[in-house]
């Protein structure tokens, strides 16, 4: 094992002890509530970070596959009938099929035009299911359509922890999202470590030569795309059955960039920047609650802000920090005349 | 047959509306290449100073799209001044992606502003004019001439102004090669902020006309910027002479879907077009495709 991979490691470990740790030491139920909440937009934000980050792809289509799983999981329940538990794998499986579909017609491109095509795509998404009013089922006198319409999905089915833990039941959703995100990092972190990870950073970092070296860039591009977006999918359909409910808005631009402002300000391809990111704002948020109607205005603000003033992100940050005292230490160590003209990086 | 005239109406109008936005998003991709996601709130910003210039400063109509103007052409300047110049000395070869993101967050910004100061009720833009020529069975409503007229006007305009000045010379050069053209002493920055305080005055012009046919509300950029995007797409981006083609033959496309299938088909039949055509020709129909050292 390598230096960084204990370091990921122990982070890991700390992380998860804190999570664990948490309702035992926080009794509110609206702090349960909001974390849950963040580790939910976490892991869409570490899948986003998979994709760009790590693999260079400017996707802007992440909380529309979000949104699938999520209404694939609703629309399993409410017209099939079947248990949400039965329903979130399908509906993984199914926004993967759905993101190689999306992938094979804007993957062809790349840079700006992928993230065009990918926005109009969720775009699209959103306008159809909202201005949908066709009626497809007749629930007593009330029409309900195929896609839900404005109004989306609500009580389907949901986890069972209410009947099973009763009035600890959010604690038991959060322990379940709290695995979920286990999962997440640990499959991203297996990605990045392996050969596969490899070509894809590759193809970021210098896409001609990775190409010359025979890696397909549309198939690798693709198969990244697939990827992230099967926990995608999954923590969709979780926050589906979560809130046992689901509506057009998560496919709003403001989640999207929500999420995207997120891997920023934590850090982009870095493994854990989604996590702080998603610690970060959902802070900010909170503490901007006080000032209520500038919350967007406060986000908007803090995305353009991070991204001229350290493009690099909060671990970004600490690294140059960490490099600047090491260089420092090495220096006087080994402190000569030749010093004076250094300007620091 | 009879659906001719009004979808022909329609559509050149809206063709003229998206070929003003995608001039704007065009030229400073073609120049930058830079995506600005806050263009279409340089619309909206449009519209809201000319309706505070009209009618609650009480000033004439060329007095308030001038207003619009001047507005669009500063925040332009303030976005290369704040955000791109110190974004793309600082990491250019992540510029492409890092733009996007930041020049979004400055339209988060400048759109809660808006909503801040004029709250979320759509108002009515002061400056349409009411009544229509008709002929027969075609009916032409005066804002859509004026609408079509000024919008060729601007982007006649724009192309002798890209073509026939100095300014506008030195504006080509540098988006052929910012480098050769810094070399011929073309002062490259001053250059980028020409081209997005152009930008930002075109946005501001294609604000007032969008709010004339609809109403003014905050997030009234952001479906024309959405369409802008796609024609720039479609066309090759920084692409103006097919851009702005690309927009009146998709725009006469949509009004036709819409006419026929309704109204919500419109943009899901555009985006299918886009993507049959990008599967066929990845540089868009008119980009050049253009050979990368490495």
């Amino acid at each position: 094992m390598k230096r960084q991979d204990i370091a990921n490691l122990l982070i890991g470990l700390v992380v998860l002890a804190a999570a664990i740790a948490l309702p035992f030491y926080v009794d509110s139920r609206y702090v349960i509530g909001q974390v849950t909440l963040g580790l939910f937009y976490a892991i869409v934000a570490s899948q986003w970070n998979l994709l760009f980050g790590f693999s260079g792809v400017f996707s802007l289509a992440q909380m529309a596959l979000f949104g699938f799983g999520g209404y694939a999981t609703a629309m399993l329940c409410f017209y099939f009938g079947i248990s949400v538990w039965i329903a979130m794998p399908l509906a993984g499986i199914a926004t993967v099929l759905f993101s190689l579909v999306i992938g094979a017609a804007c993957l062809r491109l790349t840079g700006a035009y992928t993230a065009l095509l990918t926005l109009a795509v969720a775009q699209v998404m959103y306008l159809l299911i909202v201005t949908d009013t066709d009626c497809f089922v007749m629930i007593g006198t009330q029409c309900r359509q195929l896609t839900g319409g404005a109004v989306g999905f609500a009580r389907f089915g949901d986890l069972g922890t209410r009947a099973m833990f009763k009035a600890k039941f959010l604690v038991a959703d959060y322990a379940l999202v709290v695995a979920l995100f286990t999962a997440t990092m640990l499959f991203t972190w297996a990605i990045i470590r392996s050969p596969i990870g490899l070509a894809f950073r590759a193809l970021r970092d210098n896409p001609g030569c990775a190409m010359a070296r025979g890696i397909s860039r549309f198939q690798m591009q693709l198969l990244v795309f697939g990827l992230s977006s099967f926990f995608t999918g999954l923590a969709g359909g979780l926050y589906a059955a979560h809130f046992n409910a689901i509506g057009p808005g998560v496919l709003s631009f403001s989640t999207l960039f929500f999420i995207i402002a997120m891997v920023v300000v934590g850090g982009i391809g870095r493994l854990w920047g989604p996590l702080v990111g998603a610690i970060v704002l959902i802070a900010a948020d909170e503490a901007m609650r006080e000032i209520g109607e500038f919350r967007s205005l406060g986000l908007g603000i803090i995305i353009a802000a991070v991204m001229v003033l350290m493009p690099n992100g909060l671990i970004g940050l600490c690294e140059s920090i960490f490099d600047r005292l090491r260089r420092l230490r090495t220096r006087s160590s080994t402190m000569t005349a030749e010093v004076s003209g250094d300007t620091p990086a | 047959m009879e659906i001719i005239g009004p979808v022909l109406v329609s559509g050149i109008t809206t063709g003229a509306l998206y070929a003003l936005a995608t001039l704007g998003l065009s030229l400073v991709w073609g120049s930058l290449g830079m995506l600005n996601m806050a263009h279409g709130t340089l619309l909206t910003i449009g519209g809201y100073a000319a309706f505070t210039a009209a009618s609650q400063l009480g000033l004439p109509v060329p007095l308030a799209v001038l207003a619009a103007v001047i507005v669009g052409g500063l925040i332009g300047a303030l976005i290369f001044v704040l955000v791109a110049y110190p974004l793309s000395r600082r990491s250019p070869e992540t510029f492409e992606t890092t733009i996007m993101i930041a020049t979004f967050g400055v339209a988060l910004t400048l759109e809660n502003t808006v909503l801040r100061l004029y709250g979320g009720q759509p108002l009515g833009q002061p400056l349409s004019v009411p009544g229509a020529i008709s002929l027969g069975a075609f009916v032409l409503p005066w804002q859509n001439l004026i609408i079509i007229v000024s919008a060729i006007a601007l982007m006649g305009a724009t192309a002798l102004f890209l073509t026939r000045t100095k300014m506008g010379r030195a504006i080509r050069a540098t988006a052929q090669n910012p480098d050769a053209a810094k070399l011929m002493g073309v002062p490259v920055a001053q250059v980028y902020l020409q081209v997005l305080i152009l930008s930002g005055m075109l946005a501001g012009v294609c604000g007032v006309l969008v709010s004339s046919i609809t109403q003014l509300s905050p997030s009234l950029g952001a479906d024309p910027m959405l369409k802008a995007f796609i024609m720039c797409v479609v066309a090759g981006l920084g692409n103006l002479p097919g851009a702005i083609i690309t927009s009146f033959g998709l725009a006469i496309v949509e009004a036709l879907v819409q006419f026929l299938a309704g109204a919500r088909w419109g943009f899901p039949a555009l985006l299918a077009i886009v993507i049959l055509v990008l599967i066929r020709r990845p540089g868009g129909l008119f980009g050049r495709v253009d050979v990368r050292r490495l």
